[in-house]
């Protein structure tokens, strides 16, 4: 198609290579195009695109390739169809706990499952490939563009007023007819009309028989501004990737625990969390006396930390800086981060007790001393008495070989190992074994395992006042995103060039006459029955009845 | 003219080569969003406290072999573990392997009882509220990360091991 030609039109104008209509008087430059009369293509006003050359380089081909609106179009097709294979199953990206991809999808689908698994399609829209295709097509939004934008703006930039009769003729609306009269008058008429109608009126100076009438022009740069607004879309999605940018972590709050957001300098405490269910005459039938939550909601507090904030052997210094109840749909803001409001947990947790110490000989009680089930104090002086912490399970058991250990480390079993020293007790200490929940106390038979310092002292908390615990724990969803903002400004101009290109039309309207005959042709990229309609309307304003229909000249979508 | 659209095009397929190089790259490293870490990604840093008040971090070994290894004392293939480690880590430690064993967040007085226990020698660290374990993106324990000298990661061990898989890791970590 490239053939080196000859492309300087008669009318004396030099255009590039690769342009169908010459750039200056608007006749067709190709010997093939010259002789048919069917109506013209007027894409991009037949200019050339930028790419368009006879001898190309390594970086003329890419640029070419990537210039290619086909080549474009492929890309989009096989991003909507690999697209499509990501949605078969759900992505890996969609399980947020102990989750563990490489037996998942085999023994919940089967094989058809391990090779989705292993052609890595679990992961399509992280994978190379995949980001690969979107690279591309973004490349090629660039590229398409430029290509054609800047020669497009040069063409409609600097219009040639008088065109070649072929050009106007070969237009999808011509009417021709003999005019009576002083040309430059019925011109000037003719002008006036469409002027009215909302057209900027160019007429030719000195002979003033020919004319272009304009009007929507920026209607063209429409899908331009499109393609912009889907660049900084896609620029915006990339920024993600930027350390900072984006976040999507779960914290699991217990009530009255201060917890870090990984990798900030960001600490969130619950002071509480309450939750109200439905009572059952609020309920349908079939939903009575399930529990149904009502509302739920976390009493936040954001605290910043403003020293010793990665210094493992000193407690972080915090400072608060927000405190909001969060519930569903309304997160705690702050800093570009947000607390939303993702499920909770209503089992209760035991964080301390401040038991009492009874010597069971005289019945005098001493204390109450206060005991965490974590980094509880060593040592406790309770009047005569003295309790050394020698060990402590957070889940007691009985490990294979039947020593103590803990199961877990969670309080679910708590027990304490004391070395008691007082009155009526060996000077050496006597060890005492204390298990602050009942259950325990008895399941483990602690009298039992103490023997006769059972008998001697006991160690209890008196009243639920003196017991501390957590009664629920909440999961906040913590959400950073500093590209959507960028998102919305390419969204917004990705709409304005749709609306643009979409609700416009760019018209033009070209005529002249040589001796007492009008020649008269008009464009416009869509909507040729409005077009039709001007045309025949400012026509009828300088006294000649046309039926819009007549000024059909065939062609396509006309 | 002409020179001027060379000069914009080549900057155009630059920016692209670089843009969408960092795109694809990071495909490539670090972690995926639900599991472990990568092979040949960095292990991220982590500063703890050990048992005997002071600080070691895992960039103050590069340049050394580390192997990191997770263990809670209620994690009974873990408590196994540590004794096996010590013996490699006796066998090794000339050659310049660091063992860090750190804990699971257990209190003070729990995990100094274990290492009375056993006599251990290489360093014990302490995480905080599960943080590092957290940012290993640890799902079971015991885990054992081998940590190549140039601070990339060789293997990721999940689950128990007996002394010779760690004696057969600890050699391909020693040569490289």
């Amino acid at each position: 198609m490239l053939t080196v030609e000859n492309t300087k039109c008669e009318c004396g104008h030099q255009n590039a290579v690769g342009t169908v209509l010459c750039e200056s008087c608007g006749k067709p430059l190709l010997k093939d195009l010259q002789q048919s009369d069917a109506p013209l293509e007027m894409r991009y006003d037949g200019v050339a695109r930028r790419s368009q050359k006879s001898n190309q380089t390594a970086i003329d081909k890419i640029w070419s390739f990537f210039s290619s609106v086909k080549i474009a179009i492929y890309l989009i097709v096989i991003t909507f169809l690999t697209a499509m294979l990501g949605t078969i199953y759900p992505q890996e990206s969609t399980f947020i706990n102990n989750f563990d991809p490489s037996t998942y999808y085999e023994n919940t689908y089967g094989l058809p499952g391990k090779i989705y698994y292993m052609l890595g399609l679990s992961h399509t829209y992280e994978s190379w490939w995949f980001i690969g295709l979107l690279v591309m097509i973004g490349t090629s939004l660039v590229i398409c563009s430029l290509d054609r934008v800047l020669p497009l703006y040069r063409a409609l930039n600097k219009q040639q007023i008088r065109k070649h009769h072929q050009f106007i003729l070969r237009q999808k609306t011509v009417y021709t007819a003999d005019i009576e009269g002083e040309p430059k008058e019925w011109v000037a008429n003719f002008g006036a009309q469409l002027k009215r109608r909302g057209y900027k009126v160019h007429q030719e100076e000195g002979q003033g028989t020919a004319l272009l009438a304009e009007k929507n022009r920026f209607s063209r740069w429409g899908p331009y501004i499109n393609h912009i607004g889907l660049i900084l879309f896609l620029l915006a999605i990339l920024a993600r990737s930027i350390p900072g940018w984006q976040m999507d972590a779960y914290v699991s709050v217990p009530d009255g625990d201060t917890v870090r957001i990984a990798g900030t300098n960001y600490f969130i405490k619950s002071e509480k969390f309450v939750v109200e269910f439905y009572n059952d005459d609020e309920l349908p039938e079939q939903l009575q006396g399930k529990m149904r939550a009502k509302n739920y909601e976390t009493q936040a507090v954001l605290y910043a930390c403003v020293s010793d904030c990665s210094d493992p052997l000193k407690e972080p210094v915090l400072e608060e800086v927000k405190r909001h109840n969060i519930i569903v749909n309304d997160p705690l803001v702050y800093d570009g981060f947000k607390f939303y409001q993702f499920d909770f947990d209503l089992t209760p947790r035991l964080n301390a007790v401040s038991p009492i110490l009874e010597d069971k000989g005289t019945g005098e009680k001493y204390g109450p001393f206060y005991l965490p089930m974590k980094d509880s104090a060593l040592q406790h002086k309770l009047g005569p008495y003295t309790l050394d912490l020698f060990a402590n399970y957070m889940e007691f058991a009985l490990n294979s070989e039947g020593k103590p250990t803990t199961l877990s480390r969670e309080p679910n079993a708590p027990a304490f190992v004391f070395t008691v020293k007082g009155p009526g007790l060996k000077p050496e200490g006597e060890p005492y074994i204390y298990f602050p929940m009942q259950k325990d106390k008895v399941k483990f038979a602690q009298d039992t395992i103490n023997r006769e310092i059972a008998g001697k002292i006991e160690i209890r908390v008196d009243g639920m006042e003196n017991v501390d615990f957590s009664e629920a724990t909440t999961h906040l969803n913590v959400r950073v995103d500093k590209a959507l903002p960028y998102l919305w400004v390419g969204a917004v101009f990705s709409m304005l060039g749709l609306i643009m290109g979409s609700y416009w039309q760019h018209r033009r309207i070209w005529l002249r006459i040589d001796g007492g005959k009008l020649a008269l042709g008009a464009h416009t990229n869509k909507n040729w029955f409005g077009m039709r309609s001007d045309v025949a309307n400012a026509l009828k304003k300088v006294g000649i009845e046309v039926d819009p229909k007549t000024l059909d000249n065939g062609g396509k979508n006309a | 003219m002409g020179k001027s659209r060379k000069k914009i095009q080549i900057v155009i397929l630059l920016a692209v080569l670089v843009l969408g190089g960092y795109a694809i790259g990071s495909t490539f490293f670090g972690k995926d969003k639900t599991g472990l870490l990568k092979v040949g990604a960095e292990p991220p840093e982590f500063k703890l406290a050990d048992l005997d008040g002071g600080v070691r971090s895992l960039s103050e070994f590069k340049g050394k072999p580390v192997v990191v290894n997770f263990w809670g004392t209620f994690c009974e293939p873990c408590v196994r573990e540590m004794p096996e480690f010590e013996r490699q880590y006796e066998k090794w430690k000339d050659k310049g392997l660091v063992i860090l064993a750190i804990n699971l967040s257990e209190d003070t007085l729990t995990v100094n009882n274990f290492v009375n226990r056993f006599d251990l020698t290489y360093p014990i660290l302490r995480d905080v509220n599960r943080q590092t374990e957290r940012s290993y993106g640890l799902r079971q324990y015991p885990t054992t990360f081998f940590i190549k000298p140039d601070g990339t990661l060789m293997e990721v061990k999940v689950g128990g091991m007996l002394e010779k898989d760690i004696d057969e890791r600890v050699e391909r970590l020693l040569q490289l």
